[in-house]
């Protein structure tokens, strides 16, 4: 029973299901953040959270299609959200200067 | 779907989590978030148990095999959507990175369980280790000048959510959606092909055979697997034999599968990284740019001065002047 997840054989449906079902309600746990939250740096954890989701959904699609695909694809969204972090946090600095806030409301003039 | 989880309890979850979250976000002196995360934690347990029970059911009547994801599943299924709840809900910015980190080991586990070690364990050294410690960092310089009011030092940015009822429905409609044509077209996914050898990359990796046969002692000095025209090896995964060849003769021989060693496996990480540099090469092109862009950017972000207002200096002046006040009065409540 423990070692269900690791053979050589694809994932059944039935074990598969699970993962997409918590991929999809971590992915949604990151959207409600996203909307609610009014602190700048929790909104971009929240977008992190999204893409952690996102990356088990494709781990688990590619341990079902017995290939690495998923997995390369995972590193490559590691490095896209590495260098996300690094320039919205820079942004979050700059901004905080400039307001004393992270509120993402001090920037309503921002809306367009 | 139905074979899987019945739809009133998907239903059934959809709204005891969006009254759940609706209940938990973070507002002023509300005391029902521990009612909110109890009904959080009874919409997951809720699923979970469905998906235990149909699993037992599942196994002997369906053709593509079948039980469930076993217990470690969800032991990390639970500490990975428990901590992602505390993320959104803690008011404190740096708990919810804490639980972020928490998220994220997690989910690794769930990695390890699907056979994704490298990808595992470079999420831990990269997300745990690198992209969360930015954070705290910025969360740490970015402080905001605490303006008091009952909750201790929160700030009304952190103490109040913006309007959780209405997030929280539209995110659990959005999560029925997503359930309903995922776990509906399930049937239909087509399994991975039934002949996968994963051994097969070894034809790919001569250099590794190579080593492996010499230090099994089942080659000689001046013996090799025999080169194809491509560079690649001659090796057989599913019939196990490995054709060598003399380089110093040029004669050529074949052990069989009797010969063939137990440590002559591909593992996750050679599969993984012929898979990305020989099927994907560009991936890593594309990611340099961007790692290089982003930190252009960071920089040139960083070291842009900022010119405030003379208004906004002296309000900030101000508000800095009574919080260095406030301290020096030791007036309990804030520790």
């Amino acid at each position: 029973m423990l070692t269900a997840g690791v053979s050589e054989y694809g994932l059944p449906a039935s074990v598969l299901a699970p993962y997409l079902f918590v991929s999809a309600a971590m992915f949604v746990i990151g959207l409600i953040g996203f909307l609610t939250r009014k602190n700048l740096i929790i909104m971009f954890l929240c977008t992190e959270l999204m893409f952690q989701a996102a990356g088990l959904a494709l781990i688990a699609f590619g341990r079902h299609h017995l290939g690495e695909d998923g997995q390369t694809f995972v590193i490559f969204v590691l490095c896209v959200a590495a260098a996300e972090a690094a320039m919205a946090l820079a942004l979050v600095v700059l901004l905080f200067r400039r307001r004393e806030t992270l509120s993402a409301e001090a920037w309503k003039e921002l809306n367009g | 779907m139905e074979n899987l989880i019945s739809p009133i309890i998907l239903y059934t979850f959809c709204v005891l989590g969006s009254a759940g979250f609706a209940l938990a976000l973070p507002r002023r002196g509300s005391k029902l978030v521990p009612l909110g995360m109890i009904l959080l934690g009874s919409a997951f347990g809720m699923v979970a148990v469905s998906f235990i029970w149909r699993a037992d059911r599942f196994a002997d009547e369906h053709i593509n095999g079948g039980g469930g994801p076993g217990l470690f599943f969800y032991v990390f299924a639970a500490i990975a959507l428990g901590a992602s709840i505390r993320v959104i809900t803690h008011p404190r910015p740096v708990y919810s990175a804490l639980y972020f980190i928490m998220t994220i080991i997690a989910s690794c586990g769930m990695y390890v369980l699907l056979g994704a070690e490298f990808v595992a364990f470079a999420l831990v050294i990269i997300y745990a280790g690198a992209i969360l410690i930015t954070y705290l960092f910025v969360i740490m310089l970015a402080t905001q000048a605490p303006t008091g009011g009952q909750e201790g030092m929160l700030d009304e940015t952190d103490a109040v959510a913006r309007e959780p009822v209405v997030g929280s429905v539209l995110g659990f409609v959005l999560m029925g959606l997503i359930s309903v044509m995922m776990l509906g077209g399930i049937d239909s996914v087509r399994p991975g092909a039934s002949d996968f050898e994963p051994d097969a990359v070894l034809a790919n990796l001569p250099g590794k055979v190579d080593k492996v046969l010499a230090r099994e002692d089942l080659i000689a000095e001046n013996e090799r697997v025999l080169r194809a025209e491509d560079g690649g090896g001659v090796l057989d995964a599913s019939a196990r034999t490995i054709t060598i060849e003399n380089t110093e003769l040029g004669t050529t021989r074949v052990i069989g599968s009797d010969n063939w060693p137990d440590e002559l496996v591909a593992g996750n990480l050679d599969r993984l990284g012929w898979n990305l540099l020989h099927d994907h090469p560009m991936t890593i092109e594309i990611a340099g740019v961007i790692l290089l862009m982003a930190m252009l950017g960071a920089t040139v972000l960083a070291r842009k001065h900022v010119e405030l207002e003379e208004a906004l200096k002296a309000e900030q002046a101000k508000r800095l002047g009574e919080t260095t006040l406030k301290q020096q009065q030791p007036s309990g409540g804030a520790a």
